[in-house]
């Protein structure tokens, strides 16, 4: 990266983390504000929230990976959360998980190598009426069946038996 | 005020842990993650203790409750003991080659189980190394992650900017966790390499330039000339002192 | 039916909760607010888009007043039918009437179907009736009336006397009774004092908490002020799961609405309390909603708890004393308010006063938020009001309390629910998540499920805890995968106990609980998998084949048409047959036949 473009990063990130006062209580803030736009945490914002709230870069670190709402490494431009809450897990949502690993080669945590696909885990999104739910980006969809999944990622562009699994 | 502790009774300043209180009685809790220099974490559980207040009895954290009415606090039970041994034999799983570990495993009479056991893990996370970076050193490790996931690292696990490889991380763990690979030249820890800075009196290698550059900036003592190692520094001071009073 | 002839005003209320609006019901609000600004139809109309309803089952719901009509499972396309029949002429669309399953009659108004019939809506007073973003609508509704009494015309020794006296207990799991709560924290030394919701709902299973805050935040708000006046605080936070974003939003409309109309900030309604509240969103944190984690997250800090022996009553959020109280509990407050302790106290059972909020989930078949008195059983909330298990199979077991709870077989289903009784029963009341399982749940998955689920959420700090999941997930992975030993129920229980006794905080003392009730009420199971390798529910997939009965098998092919992995083969009118290998034990050719042939071995 050159040195110009280093400056910028550093004043986009300086921008978004000077909406808040610089004290340990906006930590959590100052982070979701940067995965919102980033869709991960950037090294650098993790560097620069620790120097303007005087607290270890090792702490803030430790919270950066305590929060599930965070990720150290970018999220793909569609991201699937899965929810494995109770209802949807007994009605079925590691069926979901196993296909879009048959068709993506993906597992929760993982991103796809051309960055357009994630999958995520995540906890019961409340929406237990309409178990099994998916979650694509911000689109909820309801009663995900195992071969409604498949129309699901042919819609966001995916690739059906892409991998031989 | 005073509190009855294994039918002794013990004075403690109100606030105090039951832990403290004890210890300065003479009576032994056990402990894995106390460590005198830090208080305590709360984090073990060996050191729970039979409580009785009025009419209700609980089991406590010794190191962790304030004492600040009169209780009647008991060490050991059968109840107790066997929390002890379930807890040792969970923690022996995650440091088995550890002599501590072996130790408490025999002493508490563990029992052989079908639970799968980490060969090359050695880490109890009592956290004792995270405490010592804390107080003595720059806070350049801490405990990641959550749950059975949870581990004690450096950011991205890689070397640390802040670390100044005193090795207090190191010395303080009780089952040497922490690995650190020394010379006469050089120290390796946190996937860090440091410069060993050599005794200008004895030869003898005593710390690091980050280390001494630390120190300084803390505590300010002009009179650390950076060139001797603590022995050689006292041994150089009374040769001072017993000049200046000739 | 009375036709209605008031042509005047009508008011559609469209159901926006999350539930809803996945199936489309911000469609549906769209195209009313752009039919109707071109219709001819003379009649003043106002739509207003509304909080979750409870019955998402049935959803995108529409409701019609005055006429109190519901309409169930509305799309878009609808919207110009219902204008020119229901608007226009007063007209009732009646295939977008609910049908009765039993009755087989179509039913007007939500008000005369069981699921709504039996429920006694105190903390859901509003949701479904009121647009969140207006605070016309919740003052419409006995709104701030409240804060307005309690302002003008009481102590805040006689407000925490009222809380006390209406025997309020909190209904985020703890049970703990509110109005002494309040009390202690008033009498503690030290200042500032803070008000804290615990809007960290993390239950799987559990959405009351989202339902509220997303359509009725003003409830919330409005107990907090009161609680602030009772027991002198001056700022207030309240803690959103950050997966809620509508949660997030709406509570911030309502915050700005509250304070433009003087409910919120200095001198409040020119009294001389001064109080505001922020919001903090989670960072994704199951152990968040234990109140000490709450805390260290709401300071700056990872979510980890700490011992209680001294209370955040006394010492909470950055060492002063605070009152967390959970979502419901807030709702409850300006009520026993408004109508007196005596009549909150009135209903509901000796021990558990007031009513509680359930999520009805899983497999029965009106699933959604029901508020129910205390006492009533679970039999009367399972089949009265959730119309019984579906896909016509037998009811197994209902789970309460979440991950720190449960689970209730059948014999029990006479249960009240109270919070004593699901205590004694070796579950607890929780957060109010029913999770309905019928003979196609495993117990042993479940209980393996919850661990699991806990290991990824627990802290991490103590060692009981951290320890003991690990352990007990290696032992049901094992038992699960048909690797179970014969000492694994002992060394459940051990390490159960261990945990139950020594854990830091109330996640790891309870983190046992689902594999304890289990192993009581359905041991067989578990030695099923263990001694035989076998899982009796056909859910395990290691111990499990699914396969098709040539006695009953008529060779429809609908389960080949429905198999995602095209594991089923057969000719048309021949017995199919899976193909093991390619099987993922998904059930949906369980699901689909129609002759029961599949079966499971």
């Amino acid at each position: 990266m050159s040195a110009n473009a280093r400056q910028v990063e550093a004043k986009e990130l300086a921008e978004i983390l000077n909406k808040y006062p610089g004290e340990k209580r906006y930590i959590l803030a100052m982070m979701q504000d940067l995965q919102g736009k980033y869709n991960y945490l950037p090294r650098k914002g993790l560097e620069m929230i620790a120097s303007r709230v005087n607290v270890p870069l090792s702490r803030v670190y430790s919270m950066a990976t305590f929060y599930k709402a965070f990720s150290l490494v970018p999220k793909g431009r569609i991201n699937f959360k899965v929810c494995d809450g109770t209802a949807c897990h007994i009605k079925g949502s590691n069926v979901l998980i196993d296909q879009i690993y048959k068709h993506l080669g993906i597992k929760p945590g993982e991103t796809t190598s051309d960055g357009e696909f994630s999958i995520e885990t995540v906890n019961c999104l409340g929406a237990c009426a309409l178990a099994p739910v998916l979650v694509a980006n911000d689109r909820v969809h309801p009663k995900v069946t195992s071969a409604g999944i498949v129309e699901i990622i042919k819609g966001y562009g995916g690739q059906i038996n892409a991998t031989d699994k | 005020m005073k509190i009855i502790i294994d039918r002794q009774e013990v004075d403690v300043n109100p606030g105090a842990t039951i832990l403290e209180a004890a210890r300065k009685a003479g009576i032994n809790i056990p402990t894995l993650c106390y460590h005198e220099a830090f208080g305590g974490q709360g984090m073990c559980r060996m050191c729970m203790v039979e409580v009785k207040t009025g009419n209700t009895t609980r089991i406590v954290a010794s190191c962790i409750y304030p004492v600040y009415e009169e209780i009647e606090v008991v060490t050991s039970t059968p109840a107790i003991e066997k929390i002890r041994r379930n807890i040792v034999s969970l923690l022996y799983r995650s440091a088995p080659e550890s002599e501590l570990m072996q130790k408490l495993y025999k002493e508490y009479k563990c029992k052989e189980n079908r639970l799968s056991i980490n060969h090359n893990e050695r880490c109890i996370l009592c956290r004792l190394c995270v405490k010592a970076c804390e107080e003595m050193g720059r806070s350049a490790i801490s405990a990641i992650f959550r749950g059975t996931e949870k581990r004690v690292a450096t950011p991205f696990d890689e070397a640390s900017e802040v670390c100044i490889g005193c090795a207090a991380c190191a010395k303080m763990c009780p089952t040497k966790a922490i690995e650190i690979y020394e010379t006469n030249n050089e120290r390796i820890i946190w996937n860090k390499t440091f410069t060993l800075i050599k005794c200008e009196s004895c030869g003898q290698p005593f710390a690091t330039r980050e280390e001494l550059n630390y120190i300084i900036s803390r505590t300010g003592m002009e009179g650390l000339d950076g060139k001797h190692c603590e022995s050689c520094r006292k041994k150089n001071m009374a040769v001072q002192i017993s000049q200046l009073v000739e | 039916m009375q036709r209605t002839n008031d042509l005047d005003s009508r008011m559609i209320l469209v159901c926006c909760g999350t539930g809803c609006l996945a199936n489309g019901s911000m469609e549906i609000y769209n195209a009313l607010q752009r039919e109707l600004a071109n219709t001819d139809v003379q009649v003043k109309t106002y739509t207003k888009p509304t909080g979750c309803n409870g019955w998402c089952e049935k959803g995108p719901l529409v409701k019609i007043m005055p006429d109190d009509i519901t309409y169930v499972q509305v799309t878009a396309v609808d919207v110009t039918e219902i204008i020119e029949k229901t608007l226009r002429t007063g007209e009732i669309i009646s295939r977008l009437l609910y049908r009765d399953p039993k009755t087989k009659k179509r039913v007007k108004s939500h008000h005369e179907i069981n699921f709504y019939k039996k429920q006694h809506k105190i903390a859901l007073r509003n949701i479904g009736e009121i647009d969140p973003a207006s605070i016309e609508d919740y003052v419409s509704r006995d709104g701030y009336k409240a804060i307005t009494k309690v302002l003008q015309e009481m102590t805040p020794s006689q407000v925490m006397g009222e809380v006390v006296r209406s025997g309020l207990r909190g209904r985020g799991g703890g049970g703990f009774p509110t109005g002494l709560k309040w009390r202690a924290c008033a009498a503690a030394a030290s200042s500032p004092r803070y008000v804290i919701c615990n809007g960290d709902e993390g239950d799987p299973g559990a959405f009351m908490d989202r339902s509220i805050m997303e359509g009725d935040p003003h409830t919330v708000i409005e107990g907090m002020i009161i609680c602030a006046y009772a027991i002198g605080a001056s700022a207030g936070y309240i803690y959103v799961r950050d997966e809620y974003s509508l949660a997030v939003k709406n509570l911030a409309i309502a915050i700005d609405n509250a304070r433009s109309r003087g409910y919120l900030g200095q001198n409040i309604l020119g009294s001389t309390l001064s109080f505001d509240i922020e919001i903090v969103r989670g960072g994704g944190a199951f152990v968040c909603g234990e109140e000490t984690a709450l805390i260290a997250s709401i300071e700056g800090n990872v979510g980890e708890t700490r011992d209680k022996y001294v209370f955040p009553t006394e010492k909470g959020l950055w060492g002063q004393p605070t009152i967390i109280n959970n979502v419901e509990t807030w709702a409850n407050i300006p009520v026993i308010i408004n109508k007196g302790a005596q009549e909150f106290a009135s209903i509901g059972t000796e021990g558990s006063k007031g009513t509680k909020v359930f999520s009805l989930v899983g497999k029965v078949i009106n699933t959604g938020l029901v508020e129910v008195p205390m006492g009533t059983t679970l039999r009367e909330i399972i089949f009265d009001i959730g119309g019984g298990i579906s896909g016509g199979r037998d009811f197994k077991a209902v789970q309460t309390g979440g991950p720190s709870g449960g689970c209730i077989p059948e014999n029990m289903l006479d249960l009240e629910v109270d919070f004593n009784s699901l205590a004694r029963a070796g579950s607890m009341m929780g957060s109010g998540g029913l999770i309905v399982m019928d003979d196609r749940t495993c117990m042993v998955e479940i209980a393996r499920y919850y661990v699991n689920f806990l290991a990824g959420e627990s802290c991490g700090k103590c060692a009981p805890c951290r320890e003991g999941i690990r352990a007990l997930l290696e032992i049901l992975n094992d038992i699960c995968k048909g690797k179970g030993k014969e000492e694994d129920l002992i060394l459940l229980q051990e390490i159960g106990e261990t945990m139950q006794t020594a854990s830091l905080c109330a996640l790891g003392r309870t983190a046992p609980n689902p594999v304890l009730s289990t192993m009581r009420y359905f041991k067989d199971e578990y030695i099923a998998h263990i001694k035989d390798a076998r899982c009796p529910a056909g859910v395990c997939r290691d111990l499990t084949e699914f396969y098709i009965s040539e006695e009953f098998c008529t060779g429809c092919g609908l389960c080949i048409k429905n198999c995602p992995v095209d594991a089923v083969s057969g000719e048309k009118k021949a017995v199919h047959v899976i193909n093991q290998e390619k099987c993922i034990r998904c059930g949906e050719c369980i699901n689909h036949c129609k002759f029961n042939a599949v079966k499971v071995r």
